[in-house]
C-alpha cells in the first residue's frame, strides 16, 4: 500500500513532465514523496545497465542488451 | 497493481514491433509473478531479480529506454501508459557517440579475483554465480556472500542477498535444514541496517506473523488459478506453494481437515519417532522477539528417505499440538497438515502457528514445545505405524531498549 502511496503523490508530476514533452528530466519531486534515489544507470539520461538477470521461464541468464536497437519498456515489480 | 495498465497500453505498440517489453520481478518466487501474467494473458519476457541485484528500495518501478540503450523516461506513472506512443516510442533520439559497452561477467575472472580477498570481489562473484552459475551454485553464492559479509561488517545489500540465497537453497534439491532460519535471520539484519527498503520489508513480512491490518501477498493466487481453469487453460505450476504466513487470511491455505479440540496424546503415551521416519525443521520469524510481541513459527515435516518413509495418507492427517510455556499465547493450540490424495506420499508437510511472548518473559534463550503425531509407512507396501514427535522451537528472547516502541 506504501507503494500505491508513494505513486500516486508521484504521478502529477512525472504525468507533468510526460504532458510537457519538451523536456526529458522531470522536475525533482520534494524529498517527502521521494524514495532513495535510484540506482546509477535508473535516471534519465544514464546509459541503462546491460545486466543478465534469471528468465522467470527457464532460469536461463538473459541480458537486457538482447534487447538493445528496439525502444524498451522495463517494468519491474511483484505480485504481491 | 500497473502491470495490466501498462500491458493494455504497449499491446499494440508490441504487436506493431516499436517497442519491446522485459518485466523483471523483484520477488523469492518468480514464477508466482509468471502465473499471475498468465491470469492476465501477458506474454512479456520476465526475467527475476530474487536477491534484489538492481539494489532498489521498491516496486513497481517503469523505465522507458531508447534504442541505444538510454534512459528516457524513468518512475514513469500508470498514467503515462496511455500518451507513452506520443511521449517516447514516436520521438527520435540521438545515437550517442559511442554505445554503452554490454556487460558480460566473465565467471573464471571474477573467481581468480577472490583470491584478493575483499569484500568487492566476493560480492561481485557471487552476484555473477547467482545468475551464471549452473543452477547448483546456490552453496557458492551463499559462501561468496559470506565472506563479503565478513569482510565489511554491515553491508545492508549483501545481508539480503545473502538471506535469499540460503532461501533459494531451502527451496532447492541441496537444502540444509538450517537454511530458512538463516535466510530470516540476514533478511532482518539487512532491514535494521536499511529500514527503508520496502522490497526487504515484504520479504521479512512474507513469512512473518500476520499484520494487524492484512495486506494480502498471494491472495490473488486462488482467483488466477479458478479464472485461468474456467478458460481451459492449465494453471503453471509453482515450485513453491505459498505458505499459511503469506495469505491475508489466516488459515486460508489449509483444507478444511478434523482440528481435535483436546490434547491428543496429554500423557505422552505414543511411541517417539526420533528421525528414524521424519525429520523436522523449524524457522521462526522474527528470530529474535522481544517481550509482548509475537513470532510466526514455521515447521516442516520431512519423511527419512533414507529409510524409504512415507506418509500414510488413508488415515487421520498430521497434528501438531502446540504447548507454549505458561503465560505464553498461540493463535492456535492444534494445526492439522492435510494428507495428499495418494495412498502414501513423501511430499514435506508444513504446519505454521503464531505466539506471543509475555511481557514478563526475561531475555536470553528459549523454547516453545509441542508435538506432531502422524501415520507413517516403512515404504510403500511396508509396515504402517502411529508416531509422536517431539518439537523444541529455539526462540532467542532479547530485552526491549528503553524508549522503544512496540
Amino acid at each position: 500500500m506504501r507503494a500505491s502511496v508513494i505513486w500516486l503523490l508521484s504521478a502529477a508530476v512525472a504525468v507533468a513532465a510526460l504532458g510537457g514533452g519538451a523536456a526529458d528530466q522531470p522536475k525533482p519531486k520534494p524529498i517527502w514523496e521521494r524514495n532513495a534515489p535510484l540506482p546509477p544507470g535508473f535516471n534519465v539520461g544514464d546509459a541503462f545497465p546491460t545486466f543478465a538477470l534469471r528468465s522467470a521461464a527457464d532460469g536461463r541468464p538473459v541480458s537486457v542488451a538482447e534487447f538493445r536497437g528496439k525502444k524498451l519498456i522495463v517494468n519491474i515489480f511483484a505480485s504481491w | 497493481m500497473d502491470v495490466p495498465v501498462w500491458h493494455a497500453g504497449l499491446a499494440q505498440l508490441e504487436k506493431d514491433g516499436k517497442v519491446a517489453v522485459v518485466a523483471i520481478v523483484q520477488e523469492q518466487h518468480p514464477d508466482r509473478a509468471r502465473l499471475f501474467l498468465q491470469w492476465k494473458r501477458i506474454g512479456w519476457p520476465t526475467l527475476a531479480d530474487s536477491l534484489d541485484l538492481l539494489n532498489l528500495e521498491t516496486v513497481p518501478l517503469t523505465i522507458a529506454v531508447d534504442e541505444y540503450g538510454i534512459v528516457r523516461f524513468t518512475e514513469l506513472p500508470m498514467s503515462a501508459a496511455k500518451t507513452i506512443e506520443q511521449t517516447f516510442v514516436n520521438q527520435t533520439y540521438p545515437k550517442p557517440a559511442a554505445l554503452p559497452p554490454i556487460d558480460r561477467p566473465d565467471l573464471p575472472a571474477l573467481r581468480a579475483a577472490t583470491t584478493r580477498n575483499t569484500a568487492h570481489a566476493w560480492r561481485a562473484y557471487g552476484d555473477a554465480l547467482s545468475v551464471w552459475g549452473d543452477g547448483r551454485q546456490w552453496g557458492d553464492v551463499i559462501a561468496a556472500y559470506q565472506h563479503a559479509a565478513q569482510l565489511e561488517h554491515g553491508d545492508a545489500p549483501t545481508e539480503f542477498r545473502l538471506g535469499s540465497a540460503f532461501r533459494k537453497r531451502y527451496d532447492s534439491s541441496a537444502r540444509q535444514p538450517a537454511d530458512f532460519q538463516d535466510a530470516e535471520r540476514h533478511w532482518a539484519q539487512a532491514l535494521d541496517l536499511d529500514p527503508n527498503r520496502y522490497i526487504w520489508r515484504r520479504r521479512v513480512q512474507q513469512y512473518g506473523p500476520h499484520l494487524e491490518t492484512p495486506e494480502p501477498f498471494f491472495d490473488w493466487i486462488r482467483d488466477a488459478r479458478a479464472e485461468i481453469a474456467s478458460r481451459g487453460e492449465t494453471p503453471l505450476s509453482l515450485t513453491v506453494e505459498p505458505a499459511d504466513s503469506e495469505y491475508a487470511t489466516a488459515g486460508a491455505s489449509v483444507a478444511a481437515a478434523k482440528v481435535p479440540a483436546a490434547e491428543p496424546d496429554p500423557r505422552g503415551r505414543i511411541r517417539r519417532d526420533r528421525g528414524e521416519f521424519v525429520a523436522v525443521e523449524t524457522a521462526v520469524v522474527p528470530s529474535t522477539v522481544t517481550p509482548g510481541d509475537t513470532v510466526r513459527v514455521h515447521l516442516t515435516f520431512r519423511p527419512n528417505l533414507r529409510t524409504k518413509a512415507h506418509w500414510n495418507n488413508e488415515v487421520d492427517a498430521l497434528v501438531y499440538w502446540v504447548s507454549p510455556p505458561r503465560a505464553w499465547t498461540t493463535d492456535r493450540r492444534a494445526v492439522v497438515a492435510p494428507n495428499a490424495a495418494a495412498e502414501v506420499s513423501q511430499e514435506p508437510r508444513t504446519v505454521e502457528f503464531e505466539v506471543k511472548v509475555p511481557e514478563t518473559q526475561a531475555p536470553g534463550a528459549t523454547a516453545v514445545p509441542g508435538y506432531a503425531l502422524y501415520y507413517v509407512c516403512e515404504g510403500v507396501n511396508g509396515v504402517c505405524m502411529y508416531r509422536r514427535r517431539d518439537v523444541s522451537v529455539p526462540l532467542q528472547i532479547t530485552a526491549r531498549q528503553k524508549g522503544t516502541k512496540r
